[in-house]
């Protein structure tokens, strides 16, 4: 015990010295956390509206006048040239022209009406079919309030308390649970196949040394590692980006740290098996990065295609992240997450039957 | 004299190569032993079975009375090793890397005075990646020492080292034999074998084909008739080498 604990800090000390293992373990998720929660790439974005108003009269500027009031819309006055132009650059989201006729008067049915055309572009249905809706909108209001008639059907607004999500509040789970995820498999996968091959883990069975004593060193030493990757991640979140994990902090690290020894024995699994560090990075990118992107780390895992949604389900770093994440946003226990724990618990059967097989001390 | 290493009938085989082709010796306490043989000859695994990192396939052996292959983690205890490749864990320094193994095998040690005996105490704080090979080499003795081991296995110890960082070791090996400690080397270099060695047993094909004090064989030798045309020469390049560039280690 007193032998596991002083190889732990002899083997801590070393890891902090190493310049390259904090670049990835504690700068690179920073990188990672400070780019994305500053893209916020979950906010829809203004729809960029171009308006060619060819009738510049009184009633066309109320109109526009009454378009720009709207937040959605990013107005911009155009010629109908220059904004197809733009629109084929894909600059801009949509043109709006009012024609030479346009004028807001009551009608009567039959009688010819003035006629706004949209063109929209096909790169961005998203918000065309928006701006559309706003634009249908307001030239409904504009036609009840000259016809004097009201609304047959009135809408009222209700927000739903606690499902104002941001994207920072997304993706911090997310940043959190990838990262565990790399560092663990790639801390002792090179670590350990450089020590392997040079010869380092011979000359320690050489000692009296226990393998398991060894093993433990390594684990304990990566898992305070992750530890203070989690903290430092979480205090970056909290005082940079206003995110406050709603589960509290402590589950929040005890799922980040199942997750760690998941990928940890994944991590020996391959150190195992790899004859030389140039082996590593292929095999470990190759389990990392489906994981990267169909585990919603950046965005939903919903994004994945659906035929292969249940593989994608399944993946380690999905019950990580949807277990972070439901303790961050939804304020879950560790008793609500219980089914993704026990993802990861079945996960690392896998993966330390896999470092028992391939991790062996007397091959090396 | 006493046998501190008893070796009977060894085999190991990897596949279809016998590596170890039943041999039988015995080092005597105290003694400097050479095993010595072309590359690919047995010592490494021979060494390596002895050093309780590898199960011979049948015959004993007996270091200090332990029996290797019964009671391996007992046997470390009482043996020193420096492997062919001497490689320790990164990031830390040669005072850490001493104390790194004097914890694994439970012991505490002045490492300072361990890395002065090995004319190391200046690279203390060094890290040991930073250290050159004659220096690491030394460094790896060192750490062999931690247990206070009743034999030392040394294995290729000057492969690679220049002449200076080479001779510097021989007197480390020698210093080591007087303070009582039994050294077993292996060596592919017959000139270091006839300077340390007291005895030397020459394995080719997994078999010791001869046994015996260097001055031994070589009078056994010339006894068969042998003769090699004389050359009437008081040094050789090596001795004009070191004349030209001095016996002082040539280390930073």
């Amino acid at each position: 015990m007193r032998q596991a604990l002083l190889l732990t800090l002899m083997y801590f000390r070393a890891y902090v010295r190493d310049r390259t293992a904090i670049f990835f373990s504690l700068v690179v998720p920073l990188m990672l956390l400070l780019i994305f929660g500053s893209l916020n790439l979950g906010a829809f974005g203004k729809v960029s509206l171009a308006v060619d108003d060819q009738a510049n009269n009184a009633a066309s500027q109320q109109f526009v006048s009454g378009l720009e009031k709207i937040d959605t819309l990013s107005i911009t006055r155009e010629s109908s040239d220059s904004a197809v132009a733009a629109l084929k650059r894909t600059e801009l989201d949509m043109l709006l022209v009012v024609p030479k006729d346009f004028a807001i008067a009551p009608t009567r049915a039959g009688q010819p009406v003035p006629t706004l055309t949209i063109y929209g572009n096909d790169a961005r249905p998203q918000q065309v079919s928006v701006g559309e809706s706003i634009v249908i909108e307001v030239i409904t209001r504009l036609s009840f309030a000259v016809n004097q008639t009201a609304p047959v059907i009135s809408l009222k607004q209700e927000d739903v308390q606690g499902v104002r999500l941001r994207y920072v509040d997304f993706l911090v789970p997310g940043i959190l649970g990838v990262n565990v995820m790399q560092l663990a498999i790639f801390s002792v996968a090179f670590a350990l196949v450089v020590d392997k091959r040079r010869g380092v883990l011979r000359r320690i069975m050489a000692t009296p040394l226990k393998p398991s004593t060894f093993l433990v060193s390594q684990v304990v030493t990566r898992l305070i590692m992750a530890t203070l990757q989690v903290l430092i991640m979480i205090a970056v979140s909290v005082f940079l980006f206003d995110v406050h994990p709603l589960g509290g902090i402590l589950p929040l690290l005890l799922v980040a740290l199942f997750g760690a020894v998941l990928f940890l024995t994944i991590g020996f699994a391959l150190a195992g098996w790899a004859e030389t560090e140039n082996q590593v990075p292929a095999i470990a990118q190759l389990i990392t990065l489906p994981q990267f992107f169909f585990s919603g780390v950046f965005f939903s895992k919903e994004a994945a295609p659906e035929i292969i949604r249940p593989i994608t389900n399944l993946l380690p770093l999905t019950f990580l992240n949807d277990a972070l994440r439901e303790i961050s946003v939804q304020g879950a226990t560790l008793w609500d997450v219980r089914t993704q724990i026990l993802g990861l618990l079945v996960w690392t059967a896998i993966g330390l039957a896999l470092a028992v097989r391939f991790f062996r001390f007397d091959r090396f | 004299m006493t046998a501190i290493v008893t070796v009977r009938d060894l085999r190991k085989r990897y596949g279809d190569i016998e590596a170890v082709r039943g041999i039988s010796f015995d080092v005597l306490q105290g003694e400097v032993f050479g095993l010595l043989g072309p590359n690919g000859a047995g010592k490494t695994t021979t060494v390596e079975i002895l050093e309780g990192l590898r199960k011979a396939d049948g015959g004993d052996a007996i270091v200090d009375g332990i029996d290797v292959s019964k009671e391996p983690a007992k046997a470390k205890h009482r043996v020193g090793v420096q492997l062919q490749q001497s490689a320790f864990p990164e990031n830390f320094t040669a005072k850490e890397t001493v104390e790194l193994f004097a914890l694994c095998y439970g012991v505490t040690v002045d490492a300072m005075a361990l890395l002065k005996e090995v004319d190391l105490a200046d690279k203390a704080g060094q890290r040991q990646e930073k250290l050159s090979g004659g220096q690491r080499q030394r460094l790896s003795i060192a750490t062999a020492l931690v247990n206070k081991p009743r034999v030392l296995f040394l294995d290729e110890p000057t492969t690679g080292l220049d002449p200076q960082a080479r001779r510097n070791l021989w007197e480390l090996v020698r210093g080591i034999r007087q303070s009582g400690t039994t050294v077993f080397l292996t060596t592919h270099y017959m000139d270091e074998a006839e300077v340390l060695c007291d005895r030397v047993a020459v394995m080719d094909h997994g078999q010791i084909i001869a046994m015996d004090p260097p001055r031994a064989l070589i009078t056994a030798l010339l006894g068969r008739g042998f003769s090699k045309p004389v050359i009437q020469q008081q040094a050789n390049l090596e001795d004009v080498f070191l004349d030209l560039t001095g016996h002082e280690l040539r280390e930073d």
